[in-house]
């Protein structure tokens, strides 16, 4: 590689061995001490904030699940009053969806992306810190608002009118949509530096048809973020403006319309069920390319469906409303474009089978766990098709057989994957192996519990049990499978305390990983357990889309790039040839310092319109603070 | 082959023309269906069947892409064809959105523009 010669700088090309490793580490490390890991950009850093913080949220968001089905166990129970029942479904619905699905999505991506790619830190490496510092004051908010009775009630979706100010004058709703803004502006920004790592700072080499499976799925993912988010923030804005200044975007009385809430809303809200799953595809590729033993089968076919899914999942939202009364013929285009976006999701779980049928599979836990996902997600994806037809959604709508449905697919599309993956990379993140046999009673519990716990809720649906009550009379013939139900979901429970119980024992006392525990193929597993702040002492050189099994012994390495300041290096789209040397951002504090203004700004809007003119200043401020020269060799690039 | 060669190749046009025609047929046959019941029919076949075609043109100049170029390196395991990769791709993708807009074509003509 050429590049442009810089008088008496020290490149890594001068360097070798433990001297370059040293010096790498002395630029790149995050700072010691409190204030150093506030000012932490580094993408591993926050990588393992988010994945914390996101599973942190999933216990809370569980608890939850467990007191609607404690609740939910008997009839005419009194565990919750009708309420605190209407808060606890909003809050499980919208931690998961908001706070969990995600966020741990893209915290997975943020930790992995820029090791798969062979890059030393991620693009935006402060807006990747204000993202997170965003995205846990957030949920913080929605969560002290719970603790304080002003917890959201209106469903995680808050349809108007319900959510409008006359029928629910309380804060609640506005604490729900300014959530939604807090964590989208997170997601935005990790979809921003996802996309621009992918197309600019893949390792020399790593064409289009070399990026690891799992990197095309949150590049599509990330493309879905961008065109579904601003939907939901312009829904969400609107419905606080109306509350606050009555604006009346949904107030028919004035010109407005309730159902374009409904548009808005699932114009964002189908998109997001595939920005959940999109990920989960992404690690059983991953998963099972390693265990299986063979790269998968069908590499471009399986990003054909990335692509045709990622399309395809902004023209559903329809379906979400065919008992609103829209047009038949309206109806039945979305409910064909439903049921063919089982067409690339089948043309994946094909590629998958087959992965397995002409590999040599060796069946440990992160298999199983994809193993789980295929059934589960099948299964979810059948019942899928059956909601997509207009004649049996009237019928099942608003019933448990939809909540069945959809925490099939959700959690057998994503949350099997998620644990599955939490297996594989542990080892990589933390440095040590997570407990087999543990990891075998984990997963089992998770997938018998799992099924006793929603697939009797197919039934209950069918013989009319509706959504969202918080009780139910002995005469409806509900309680033995409603308690069946809940005995499942505590088995559930359990496989994730179990989960818990193998992290915090391996953290200490686990197996020492190694480099590359599972003889995988990408190029996360060509450093070290867990890996140096600079993540590679060279930059790697790919010549296959499987490097490891390639290059295993002697993987070729580009060298020029700065030991004496953050550099990344910059590569073509297409080919990925090397172009310039770009620096990245030194470690800072205004991340977080604009992300306590915005919070500010965002909490006192809710409030007072004038929020919007006292809160300004301080968010300018910090932004001034945040790109002010700094003098320092990264300006005079 | 030179750079402008492959890019008036236009390998990715079964890539963004199948999208797009979809996304067409489904907004237009849906405004369609607000405004009219008595026409929609016909206008929204004639649509759908034009938008079939020009989904159909992207796979057409993908693979007459891949069979100008970019065959040589679909038989590489190890990658390296990004233009033929790309092309293939926009082979399937036309001929799936085809196949989704085939149908909602075919909801529309058994379902009635007139119901409400």
């Amino acid at each position: 590689m050429s590049m442009a010669a810089e008088p008496r700088e020290l490149r890594d090309d001068v360097l070798n061995g433990l001297q370059l490793s040293t010096q790498l580490e002395r630029v790149w490390r995050t700072p010691s001490g409190f204030l150093g890991a506030l000012m932490s950009v580094d993408h591993k850093v926050v990588g393992r904030r988010y994945i914390v913080t996101a599973f942190v949220f999933l216990l809370l968001g569980g608890i939850l699940a467990v007191l609607m089905r404690i609740q939910l166990a008997g009839p005419e129970k009194t565990f919750l009053s009708a309420d605190k029942y209407n808060q606890v479904f909003t809050m499980h619905g919208s931690t998961m969806m908001f706070l969990f699905a995600v966020p741990v999505m893209e915290a997975f991506a943020v930790y992995l992306v820029p090791l798969m790619v062979g890059t030393r830190n991620i693009a935006f490496p402060r807006l990747n810190a204000f993202s997170y510092w965003m995205f846990l004051f957030g949920g913080c908010f929605l969560w002290i608002s719970f603790a304080l009775n002003v917890g959201p009630d209106v469903g995680w979706f808050a349809y108007v009118p319900l959510s409008s100010l006359q029928y629910t004058p309380t804060k609640r709703p506005d604490v729900w949509a300014q959530m939604i803004t807090f964590t989208e502006v997170a997601a935005l920004a990790v979809s921003v530096e996802i996309i621009v790592t992918v197309f600019k700072q893949r390792a020399p080499g790593m064409t289009l048809d070399r990026i690891p499976l799992f990197v095309w799925a949150m590049l599509v993912t990330s493309f879905l973020v961008m065109f579904a988010m601003p939907s939901i923030m312009v829904a969400s804005t609107s419905l606080i403006l109306d509350r606050l200044v009555n604006t009346r975007f949904y107030d028919s009385s004035s010109g407005g319309h309730p159902l374009l809430w409904q548009h808005l809303f699932w114009f964002f809200g189908h998109p997001e069920v595939y920005i959940i799953f999109i990920p989960g595809t992404g690690m059983v590729s991953a998963i099972l390319a390693t265990f299986a033993r063979r790269p998968v089968v069908g590499y471009p076919v399986v990003i054909l469906s990335l692509i045709a899914t990622g399309f395809l999942s902004f023209g559903l939202w329809v379906h979400h409303m065919f008992v609103t009364g829209l047009p038949q013929l309206g109806a039945g285009l979305f409910t064909a474009s439903s049921m063919l976006i089982a067409v690339p999701s089948g043309l994946q779980i094909f590629c998958w089978l087959a992965t397995l049928w002409d590999g040599r599979p060796v069946y440990r836990t992160p298999l199983l766990f994809v193993i789980g996902f295929v059934v589960i997600f099948v299964l979810g994806g059948l019942s899928g098709v059956m909601v997509a037809s207009v004649p049996i959604d009237t019928q099942v709508h608003d019933t448990y057989f939809v909540v069945a449905h959809f925490h099939y697919v959700l959690i057998g599309g994503a949350v099997f994957p998620l644990i599955g993956a939490v297996y594989y990379w542990f080892p990589k993140i933390a440095g040590r192996m997570l407990s087999e046999r543990l990891g075998r009673w984990n997963f089992w519990l998770a997938f018998i519990g799992f099924n006793v716990a929603f697939f009797p809720m197919h039934i209950l649906g069918l013989i009319g049990m509706p959504r969202r009550v918080y009780t139910y009379t002995a005469d409806m013939d509900w309680a033995h499978l409603n308690l069946l139900s809940s005995g499942g979901a505590l088995i559930f429970a359990l496989s994730f305390a179990l989960l818990l119980v193998n992290v915090i024992y391996s953290l200490r006392k686990g197996e020492l990983a190694g480099d590359n525990p599972w003889n995988a193929s990408t190029l996360e597993w060509a450093t070290a357990s867990p890996p140096p702040p600079q993540n590679f002492d060279r930059i790697p050189v790919v010549k296959h889309r499987d490097p490891l099994w390639a290059d295993n012994e002697s993987l070729p390495v580009v060298a020029g790039l700065s030991a004496e300041r953050r550099e990344v290096l910059l590569t073509s789209l297409a080919e990925a040839e090397p172009q310039i040397r770009e620096a990245s951002p030194e470690p800072s504090i205004w991340p977080l310092l604009t992300a306590i203004a915005t919070t500010v700004f965002f909490i006192g809007s809710i409030f007072t319109p004038w929020a919007v003119l006292w809160g300004t200043p301080p968010m300018a401020v910090a932004l001034i603070g945040w790109f002010w020269p700094t003098g320092s060799k990264e300006d005079e690039e | 082959m030179t750079e402008a060669e492959h890019s008036r190749l236009l390998y990715w046009a079964g890539v963004a023309l199948g999208p797009l025609a979809w996304g067409i047929n489904l907004q237009g046959v849906y405004v369609f269906a607000h405004f009219s019941c008595e026409t929609t029919k016909t206008s929204g076949t004639i649509l759908s069947v034009l938008l079939v075609i020009v989904a159909l043109a992207g796979t057409a100049i993908s693979a007459r892409a891949v069979r100008r170029s970019a065959g040589a390196e679909w038989a590489e395991v190890q990658g390296g064809g990004p233009r033929t990769f790309m092309a293939w791709v926009g082979v399937g993708s036309g001929v799936l959105f085809a196949l989704v807009i085939a149908n909602q074509l075919a909801a529309s003509l058994m379902i009635s523009p007139c119901l409400r």
